[in-house]
């Protein structure tokens, strides 16, 4: 079992807030010749390694399959661009999904409510039964990773096929949607859909909060940007370059 | 679909027709009922304000998605303009009704006198609620921070003088039903606004095109590209410049009323072209100089060498 893996099944208490330090209220311990860690809080960030890329959008299908995304939404997606002129040129590419942020502009905008912050893992999520579909947080996202579907309509239509009969039910037409880092999956112990399907293991995640966690080691160790991070979110997606 | 797969500049989507017309008519009803608590107006205007205020709200609420969940943005107003908005147009509805019901029921059931202080509060409740009508929107849109254009503090002050510049509007139109009574200081307070709204596009133009690229491709697509018919034409020509025109040559009450129905139907164009030139901050990767990951011209040369040799 991976470090990463590892630092999924540590328990978390829900009362302690989060808090943007990356080493706060972390303990570590040796305990049976075994090494096991123990934390207060959890923050979840994925590093995406850019020379791993390969821009096969296998996350954004796995994405697509896990979570049942109708046509024209993509919670995780790929975005591509071309650099250089013939002979000397090349695709760059670049998986872009919600960054949850630790300061996420979505939220504040929200009338309701409804995007909020998970206390314990920090983790941007959308209570879709207050959601009231403004839009508001689309607007202010800077990764234009939010979506608000309007109707529910599948690939082909309004003719569902069996699948998205079962997957659709999972979300409301009219209401903001976007990446859940996998929650459902998480809180099961799982990585996200995207990480466990990538073939060229370009998305590593784990807890930023934990200094051994795989993550936290590649920030220390690799070169790494955070997208827009001048704008003050903290995103907690680093791409290693 | 494919341009969410670029690192292009995109245009907002989310916000359009609707939004537009629930800004203009709530800044219409804004403006307008501060133009009757400063200028002596009859009841009548306070009462078109009401109405236009609840017309905007009810526009809101058609375009939401579940708008049977709105009475939960009541709850976020420490931290959404939205919510904030919905509070002024709850308040502002509410103390507007109470401070004209006295005039409009002829004091048969007034709960209070003219000179209480009750009515006093109740009337600068009302007052201040729809000054907040008016500069809620410019908040609204300006705390994006994610669209440059937007992301200024002279919105505000652009959409209450619009709001203003529509009251006024709306005055020159009844001036139509009163023969023209209050026309003159109608039109020279439309004149004065018109001037403001010019000034006050042009200088927020001028400053975006020194922004940044999303900010000058918003100004692009208002001045030059996709909305440059509607913004020049509808918005700036229609909206302002001719009733300026109008009202400047002939102070007729027909001119009067054809300049106070282009005045509304360009302030309504404004806030659509605003709504939709909004670009947002590029994809993180047009932002950052990735080229070639860390590897320089050179070494890429050398690394291609052969096989260009092998060409």
């Amino acid at each position: 079992m991976g470090l990463a893996s590892r630092v999924l099944f540590v328990p978390y208490r829900k009362s302690q807030p989060c808090s943007r330090g990356p080493t706060r209220h972390w303990s570590e311990m040796a305990t049976n010749g075994r090494h096991t860690t123990t934390t207060t809080y959890v923050r979840w960030g994925m590093a995406i390694d850019l020379k791993r890329c390969t821009g096969c959008q296998s996350c954004t299908m796995a994405c697509k399959v896990e979570n049942g995304t109708p046509a024209g939404v993509f919670w995780m997606r790929v975005l591509e661009r071309e650099e250089g002129t013939f002979p000397l040129a090349q695709t760059l590419y670049m998986p872009l999904r919600c960054n949850h942020c630790a300061e996420p502009p979505c939220v504040p905008v929200c009338p309701t409510g409804a995007s909020y912050k998970r206390t314990h893992d920090s983790l941007v999520l959308i209570d879709q039964d207050k959601c009231i579909g403004c839009s508001a947080c689309v607007i202010a996202c800077p990764y234009q990773v939010r979506f608000v579907p309007r109707h529910k309509t599948g690939y082909h239509g309004d003719q569902f096929t069996p699948y998205e009969d079962v997957s659709y039910k999972r979300w409301q037409a009219g209401t903001a949607q976007k990446c859940t880092f996998c929650v459902h999956r998480l809180d099961q112990g799982l990585g996200p859909a995207c990480v466990e399907t990538c073939p060229t293991k370009a998305l590593v995640y784990g807890n930023l909060n934990d200094p051994q966690s795989e993550i936290s080691k590649l920030i220390r160790t690799r070169t790494h940007f955070q997208p827009r991070a001048e704008a003050g979110t903290d995103p907690s997606l680093f791409y290693l370059t | 679909m494919a341009n969410l797969f670029n690192t292009e500049l995109r245009a907002q989507q989310e916000w359009s027709w609707q939004l537009a017309l629930d800004l203009f008519l709530g800044g219409l009803g804004g403006g307008l009922f501060l133009l009757y608590q400063t200028i002596d107006l009859p009841p009548v205007f306070a009462l078109v304000s009401i109405g236009l205020v609840i017309a905007g709200a009810v526009v809101l609420l058609t375009e939401l998605g579940h708008p049977l969940r709105a009475w939960r943005a009541i709850f976020k107003a420490r931290s959404s303009w939205i919510s904030r908005g919905v509070l002024l147009v709850s308040v502002f509805v509410v103390t507007a009704c109470i401070h004209i019901a006295p005039t409009i029921t002829n004091s048969s059931w007034r709960i209070w006198g003219g000179d209480d202080m009750g009515a006093k509060v109740i009337s600068v409740a009302a007052a201040l609620s729809a000054l907040g009508i008016t500069l809620y929107p410019g908040f609204v849109i300006s705390a994006s921070r994610s669209i440059p254009f937007w992301d200024t503090p002279m919105l505000p002050a652009i959409f209450f003088t619009q709001s203003m510049m529509g009251g006024c509007g709306i005055l020159l139109l009844a001036s139509a039903f009163d023969g023209g009574q209050g026309m003159p200081q109608a039109a020279s307070l439309t004149i004065a606004t018109i001037f403001l709204n010019l000034a006050m596009i042009a200088g927020y133009l001028l400053l975006m095109r020194r922004t940044g690229a999303p900010a000058r491709e918003s100004v692009r697509l208002l001045l030059q590209t996709r909305l440059r018919g509607l913004f020049w034409l509808g918005a700036v020509g229609a909206g302002m410049v001719l009733p300026l025109v109008l009202l400047s040559v002939q102070s007729a009450v027909g001119t009067a009323t054809v300049a106070g129905a282009l005045l509304l139907s360009g302030g309504l164009l404004f806030r659509y072209c605003m709504l939709k030139a909004g670009v947002y901050l590029p994809l993180p990767l047009a932002g950052i100089d990735l080229s070639k990951l860390n590897r320089t011209t050179d070494q890429l040369a050398r690394e291609y060498s052969g096989w260009t040799a092998r060409r």
